[in-house]
Formats: C-alpha cells, sequence, structure tokens
C-alpha cells in the first residue's frame, strides 16, 4: 500500500507551529486561578495578535480557530459552554481587528500598533464572551452590573499583552529574514 | 511615538492612544449608565413569592402597602414610585428590611424566615432559561 502523502506548503509549516505555540499558552493559562470566571490574562491571544499584524487575518483566523478548537479538545470543554464562550469570543475579537484594520488598509502610518490592537482585540473578546454568555445561559440584566468590571480588566490586560505582542513583532522588523 | 520601532522599549502610535483613550471613555460610561442609571430597563413588576405557592405579580404603577401572611407572621411591603421593599418582617434577623429598596429588574430580596420572597421585573427580564428566575 502506497503511505499517504501529503503536500505542505511553508504557510502550513507556519500556522502549524503558531498554532501549537497558541495551544500551549492557553493549557497553561487554563491553570490559573482566576478572581472572577472570565478574567484571565488572555495570553493566548498574543500569538493570533502576532499573526494578524505580520501575516493577516486568514492566517489568524486559522491559529485561533485550531487554537480554541484543540485546546477544548485537550481540556476536556470540546462542544461545552465553555468552548463556545472561548470560540465566540475568538471570533469577535478577529473580527474587530478586521473592522479597525479596514478603512486603513492603504494607510500603514494610521493603523494601530500591537497595542491599540490588543485593547480592542480584548475588549471585543470579553464582550463576545459576556454577550453570548447572557444570551444563552444567564439572560439575566443583572448580569449587565458584571459588564463594567469585566471591561476595566480587559483594557488593562489588553494593555499588557499588546506590549508584549509589540515585543514580538518588532524584532522581526529590525531583522531582515 | 516618542521612540523608534524596534529600540525595545514600549511605544505608542497615535492611534493607540486614540484607541486607549476611547476605552477609558468605554469603561467610564459602563460605570455611569450600567451601575447608576437606568441603561437595564426600568421594573414594571414585583414578583412575590410565598412558600411553595405559585408567584403572584404586582404592577409597580400604583403605590401600595401589601401585608402577607409567611411561615412565622406577616410581612409588609411597600410598592412606591416603581420600587419596592420590605417594611416590616416578623423575622429575628431583618436582612428583607435592611437590603432598602428594590429598583432594578432582577432585584431580589427575600424573608427566608417566614419563605416570602420578592423579585422585580422589567422588559428585559422576560426570558430565563438557566437560571430559573420567576
Amino acid at each position: 500500500m502506497k503511505p499517504l502523502h501529503f503536500v505542505t506548503t511553508h504557510e502550513d509549516h507556519r500556522i502549524a507551529l503558531l498554532a501549537a505555540l497558541a495551544i500551549t499558552i492557553h493549557i497553561i493559562e487554563s491553570a490559573f486561578p482566576s478572581p472572577l470566571p472570565g478574567i484571565k490574562p488572555g495570553l493566548a491571544n498574543v500569538i493570533t495578535l502576532f499573526c494578524f499584524i505580520r501575516y493577516g487575518w486568514k492566517i489568524a483566523l486559522q491559529v485561533s480557530l485550531l487554537r480554541v478548537v484543540i485546546s477544548s479538545l485537550i481540556l476536556g470543554s470540546f462542544l461545552s459552554p465553555t468552548f463556545l464562550l472561548s470560540l465566540s469570543g475568538a471570533l469577535l475579537s478577529l473580527l474587530s481587528l478586521l473592522l479597525v484594520q479596514w478603512p486603513f488598509r492603504h494607510h500603514l502610518k494610521y493603523q494601530p500598533g500591537a497595542i491599540g490592537y490588543a485593547i480592542i482585540a480584548s475588549i471585543s473578546h470579553i464582550s463576545g464572551q459576556f454577550l453570548v454568555a447572557w444570551y444563552f445561559f444567564i439572560p439575566h440584566p443583572g448580569l449587565f452590573k458584571l459588564l463594567p468590571i469585566f471591561i476595566s480588566f480587559a483594557v488593562l490586560l489588553g494593555l499588557v499583552s499588546g506590549i508584549i505582542t509589540q515585543f514580538l513583532v518588532e524584532p522581526h522588523k529590525a531583522s531582515p529574514e | 511615538m516618542t521612540n523608534a520601532p524596534g529600540s525595545g522599549t514600549i511605544h505608542f502610535k497615535g492611534t493607540d492612544i486614540i484607541i486607549i483613550l476611547l476605552a477609558v471613555l468605554l469603561c467610564v460610561w459602563l460605570y455611569f449608565s450600567l451601575w447608576f442609571g437606568q441603561a437595564i430597563g426600568k421594573a414594571d413588576t414585583l414578583i412575590v413569592q410565598i412558600d411553595d405557592q405559585s408567584p403572584t405579580e404586582y404592577s409597580l404603577k400604583n403605590d401600595r402597602l401589601l401585608k402577607f401572611n409567611g411561615r412565622i407572621g406577616t410581612s409588609l411591603i411597600e410598592i412606591k414610585q416603581g420600587k419596592a421593599r420590605f417594611i416590616h418582617s416578623s423575622c429575628r434577623n431583618q436582612f428583607c428590611v435592611f437590603h432598602g429598596w428594590l429598583t432594578t429588574p432582577g432585584d431580589t430580596t427575600a424573608c427566608l424566615p417566614n419563605r416570602i420572597s420578592i423579585t422585580l421585573k422589567g422588559y428585559a427580564s422576560e426570558y430565563d432559561a438557566l437560571a430559573g428566575e420567576r
């Protein structure tokens, strides 16, 4: 029998590598305790941001979908509410990154830097999760009293992950590939 | 902005600063509208549950006093200007009375010894799948 042979491109390898990194970070992070359910550093998002800034949204989408699906399989939360929250957050944050980038797609100068992107990503990530949680799981108006706290943490943690992303993105800018 | 990219220091682009300012403004606005405002809708109904009877609804439009008999005695609930509160209950702790006014949909308080709980409802809290609010 002929062994199966797949032709893989350089891009596939890059996606696999970045997704593996993101999954590792995601799983390590899921072991951290958190003060409020839903608040966590979101360091796995650094990889998504890095992909988005360096390689564009298509690769970022593939990496973040792979991250969400595979880490949920490993953690045993595949297709559970947690998975749904994770997926909706990831998708909405990528979508809003695209929406912010789109008006400036021909004006690199005016595009946000890593920090701006990170804050937008974290705010939209938590908003997406929040809306799904509110709509499907806890449709109680009292839940909205938590939203300001979530958004405040999102801004702070987004700033932190943005700074990390900046350090990741920029050595590449300086050195020729 | 002040340092060149790739110099190993934290730097902000102009757009980043605008985004940070907008994000902080969003936070402030959310605190004001969701914690101190009426953004989550106005309550229009009071739901009273006594013991294991089915819950009864009272409109918040008319100011009045409601008197209920629970397990250990009577509880007096006041409805005034779209708000509701316990003003008297024959329990020892008086937690329900000290809770004060219920003002927004979803606000709940209860007198557990007397087995009476009250909840405000607005148009926004019509559906509740998992929490099982009544």
